[in-house]
């Protein structure tokens, strides 16, 4: 049989791994292994304000996801606010990865007096639990000044919308009266809440 | 009798959402009988007569819900030569390409992950055998692996029953088993010595960084069920378990661009499969 058979050849892992020098491969290395130090939050927070590189960025993100504490929410947080897009997703994307740990963040966020903050941080709120993510969003939704937050807030709600967000889905229609896109996803978000309920026949 | 009714439009939509947000399978209206289905028998199953409280049920996760919910949509059973074209890709175009990305005397690489009971690193194995010129000159390591540590030491033993031969020839049957029993079959020992079986656990990076670089990854099935945190991580792991140039088999039904941007995407004539760049990073 040609086929062999012989231990596993394991890759070393690099010992002089940084995150402050070295190549692109070394420092994506280093931000394998941060996550799984005590100082992790604190070095990769630090190498993620100056990286450059999408892929290691990536494995900087991932790692702040992977520890996902209050601390290392708080260093991604400030991503959503970055100009640069690669940026802002791996920070929405590490947030929702860590739905524990980004929750208590989403109250501020939500009335964050940037909207592209509020309007990504919508969909942080899918991953709360569903009450506590009805009261937010309606929260927003009576107050929320721009349409595309809105509709973002009233797209969510459509998923996981209960029957006390009908007020607040109702009067933003109203706000926004005469915008047809806004008319039509809080009528479908309203169609789907208040779907007759299923019940099993005897 | 009780009988689940038919979801609303409304709910279907909901569900189909859902499923695409999560696994990026994607249901149409003209699949809507078949996704009722599941809903019904879920929902029978665990005696909830509510759409609303089942959904709220499934997107809570309770008692592990989605991975059982997922479930009811794939196949789950396992078998000889599953996904047989992207074995042919194997064979056609991928063994090809690594090839010459190896220094002489250096073996191929080839990691199952999850291999389950063995069915995929034997298949591997056997195509080779029976498909690859090169087989004879070109060393392969085979390594299945898998987190759950009975279906290692079941692997290991390589015996199956009808159904997990029912894709098999019976030429390749008789050349590559022998009969146990009632409709039981094992592998032969050559075979049996030639894959190396081990547990692993893909969101540790300690345990998937000991198993070295691989030439080629099957993880076939398994991406779906993870959350978003376990899936970036399992897909980091991967990509370290890949030689640059390396190549990702995924199942039908999954994608790696929704997961991570650090794969390629290679399209060839048998299957689309994802690559670890040449380079080594990308951007």
């Amino acid at each position: 049989m040609p086929l062999v058979r012989k231990p596993s050849t394991p890759t070393p892992p690099t010992s002089s791994a940084s995150l402050t020098d070295g190549t692109s491969d070394e420092r994506w290395a280093a931000a394998r292994l941060a996550a799984e130090k005590p100082d992790g939050v604190t070095v990769l927070s630090s190498a993620l304000a100056r990286e450059n590189d999408p892929r290691v960025r990536e494995a900087i993100f991932t790692g702040l996801a992977r520890i996902a504490t209050a601390k290392s929410a708080a260093a991604v947080v400030p991503y959503l606010r970055s100009d640069d897009a690669s940026l802002r997703t791996g920070a929405i994307d590490a947030l929702r990865a860590m739905p524990g740990a980004a929750g208590p963040h989403l109250p501020h966020l939500l009335a964050d007096p940037d909207a592209d903050v509020r309007l990504l941080s919508c969909e942080l709120a899918r991953g709360l639990p569903d009450e506590e993510a009805n009261r937010l969003l309606c929260e927003l939704l009576e107050g929320e000044s721009e349409k595309n937050v809105c509709a973002a807030a009233v797209e969510v709600l459509a998923e996981i919308g209960r029957p006390e967000a009908l007020p607040s889905l109702t009067r933003c229609a109203t706000r926004f009266d005469g915008d047809p896109f806004i008319a039509f996803s809080v009528k479908v978000a309203i169609e789907r809440i208040v779907a007759p309920p299923r019940t099993r026949r005897e | 009798m009780s009988e689940i009714p038919p979801v609303s439009e409304e709910e279907f939509r909901k569900v189909c959402e859902f499923l695409y947000r999560r696994t990026g399978m994607l249901f149409t209206e003209a699949k809507r009988y078949y996704v009722q289905r599941r809903i019904s028998d879920r929902m029978g199953f665990l005696s909830i007569s509510s759409f609303t409280t089942y959904f709220a049920y499934l997107r809570g996760d309770v008692d592990g819900e989605i991975e059982k919910f997922v479930n009811a949509f794939t196949v789950n059973e396992t078998y000889f030569y599953r996904e047989e074209h992207q074995l042919r890709c194997l064979s056609s175009d991928l063994l090809a390409e690594r090839v010459l990305a190896k220094r002489p005397g250096e073996a191929l690489r080839i990691w199952s992950v999850p291999c389950a009971t063995g069915e995929e690193p034997y298949s591997i194995a056997i195509w080779l055998l029976e498909n690859w010129p090169e087989v004879d000159v070109q060393d392969i390591e085979i390594v299945g692996s898998d987190i759950d540590t009975q279906c290692v030491t079941a692997a290991r033993h390589g015996e199956f029953g009808l159904r997990a031969l029912m894709r098999l020839a019976p030429g390749l049957v008789e050349k590559y088993f022998v009969p146990t029993g009632q409709d039981r079959w094992r592998i032969v020992p050559d075979l049996r010595e030639s894959v190396q079986f081990t547990s692993v656990n893909l969101v540790d990076p300690a345990e998937t960084r000991r198993h070295g670089a691989f030439d080629v990854i099957f993880c076939r099935n398994v991406l779906i069920y993870f959350d978003d945190a376990s899936r970036r991580l399992a897909a980091e792991n991967l990509f370290d378990n890949l030689a640059p140039g390396g190549f990702i088999c995924l199942g039908h039904t999954e994608s790696m661009s929704r997961v991570s941007s650090l794969f390629e995407v290679r399209r060839f004539a048998d299957a689309i499969v994802y690559q670890r760049p040449k380079g080594g990073a990308r951007g």
